[in-house]
């Protein structure tokens, strides 16, 4: 299989960037789509040309580090799926596929495919923690929770941080990754205590790292590889107002 | 953080307060057009009900309400849509949409456009009618609304105007109707999908409603006496 690639080249943040053409040659369709950047990159390191820089770390779909927009969709054509678990069987002999990084104000670009995260752990480093001490590990049993909870907490808890929900929405809104970490531990017993700190000081740092707000449209939903739901946006809204009316 | 008044000054907060003034307008078209409806039982009915509102003493001040929360709607979306452009100064070079569960629509992205349409259009309508020709009618102080709103929709070119605005509301509640409730944070996996889909019903109604009016009237404009 042979593909012809398009693909951002940006030397450092400040640098203009732009897409430059490449082809991949003798694809195998078993290969991922990390896979084949690696071999188009081992190509270009025999030819002396600069690599590739793109982000990988687990190639399994957990740990959220992979990132790029494939053809105009965040981790590319499949539902539920990060780019590492992406597979080249999916595209077609002769396609032209064109890759680019994150975009978002929060997320500037550091190199090529790289974006820089960490606007996300300044949101979690805000409020999206359970701090209060509460000695050794005590008995599982011990804090009663019930099913329903326990798996709307669980599927909240998903989220692996990607952003790809800021990269699809046209606001670069973080909204639906907040949302997932506040529902998270707003729905188990051991979040309530900052329950309504969090809230407001997580949204507080999300709006100081320059995301956008959020116009309902649900494109994040869309692109998470975890399908996080948009209730979670409702549910965090709530929170919010909750956390208003109780300030003190 | 979080002295009252900042509420409404964060990213959730700009939302509650979009959702809360648009479900106020929305409400407010559903009155409108259920009296607009009178008109189709002739200008004695229409001239009645017209009459009852502006003689009403707290019309002057539900009017000032109405406006303030037209004036915050406005406000509102428009500085939010301006931080959502800045959000994102790089455009993506290629960009699709991620269909699935999406709501993501032709109106859910122009609403920006569809509620300056709206503003230029409310401006112009409340001068023509509110603020148009009085005619006396047969009766004692009564205004004859019913021969102003005839005289308006004679011209082609009013109704046409009309018309458009008319396709640019139900294009903006197409996703505004059922979008307030989710910035309200009210959510439910049953009631949701209905409030979606009703969004898309009173959208398609309303407009259509309105139209049907527009072109009843001119219609049979040429009956009714200059
Ligand atoms: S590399 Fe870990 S999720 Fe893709």
């Amino acid at each position: 299989m042979r593909l012809n690639l398009k693909i951002w080249r940006q030397a450092g943040p400040n640098a203009a960037g732009r897409l430059v053409d490449y082809v991949a040659d003798s694809v195998s369709t078993d290969m991922s789509f990390l896979e084949m950047l690696d071999v188009v990159n081992e190509d270009l390191t025999k030819k002396g040309e600069e690599s590739i820089a793109f982000d990988s770390d687990c190639r399994e779909g957990i740990c959220g580090t992979c990132s790029l927009v494939i053809n105009g969709i965040p981790h590319g054509p499949d539902r539920g799926t990060t780019v590492c678990q992406l597979h080249m069987r999916r595209f077609k002999d002769g396609e032209t596929v064109t890759i680019e990084p994150w975009r978002a104000r929060a997320f500037p670009v550091l190199k090529d495919l790289i974006v820089d995260r960490s606007a996300f752990d300044r949101i979690i480093a805000a409020g999206g923690y359970v701090s209060v001490n509460c000695g050794g590990a005590q008995d599982g049993n011990a804090i009663p929770i019930s099913k329903d909870i326990a798996d709307a907490a669980m599927d909240s808890a998903q989220c692996i941080g990607c952003g790809a929900c800021v990269a699809a929405c046209k606001n670069a809104s973080a909204h639906l990754f907040m949302s997932a970490k506040i529902s998270q531990l707003a729905l188990l017993p051991q979040g309530q205590v900052e329950r309504q700190r969090r809230v407001l000081s997580m949204i507080e740092q999300a709006d100081a790292e320059g995301f956008g707000s959020c116009s309902n449209e649900g494109e994040c939903e869309a692109v998470c590889p975890k399908e996080i739901p948009i209730s979670n946006i409702a549910l965090m809204t709530r929170e919010y107002v909750k956390a208003v009316l109780a300030a003190k | 953080m979080s002295s009252r008044i900042r509420v409404f000054a964060t990213s959730v907060g700009t939302k509650l307060l979009i959702g809360i003034t648009g479900l106020a307008l929305f409400l407010f078209l559903i009155t409108h057009i259920a009296g607009n409806a009178l008109i189709l039982l002739g200008p004695t009915a229409f001239n009645h009900y017209s009459h009852a509102l502006t003689s009403n003493p707290l019309i002057p001040v539900i009017e000032i309400g109405l406006g303030l929360i037209f004036l915050v709607h406005i406000y509102k979306a428009v500085t939010m849509y301006l931080g959502n452009q800045q959000a994102r100064p790089v455009a993506y070079q290629v960009k699709k949409g991620q269909g699935g569960p999406s709501r993501k629509s032709f109106s859910s992205t122009t609403m920006i456009f569809s509620g300056l349409w709206l503003v230029l259009f409310v401006v112009l309508h409340v001068k023509g009618f509110k603020y148009g020709p009085y005619y006396a009618s047969e009766e004692e102080g009564v205004r004859d609304i019913y021969r102003v709103v005839f005289d308006i929709f004679r011209s082609p070119l009013q109704v046409g105007f009309y018309i458009v605005s008319m396709l640019v509301v139900g294009s903006h509640l197409w996703h505004g109707a059922s979008s307030t409730f989710q910035s309200l944070g009210l959510d439910h996996p049953r009631w949701t999908p209905r409030i979606l889909a009703l969004g898309k019903v009173l959208a398609t109604v309303i407009a259509g409603g309105f139209i049907v009016i527009i072109v009843y009237v001119h219609l049979f404009a040429g009956q009714v006496g200059q």
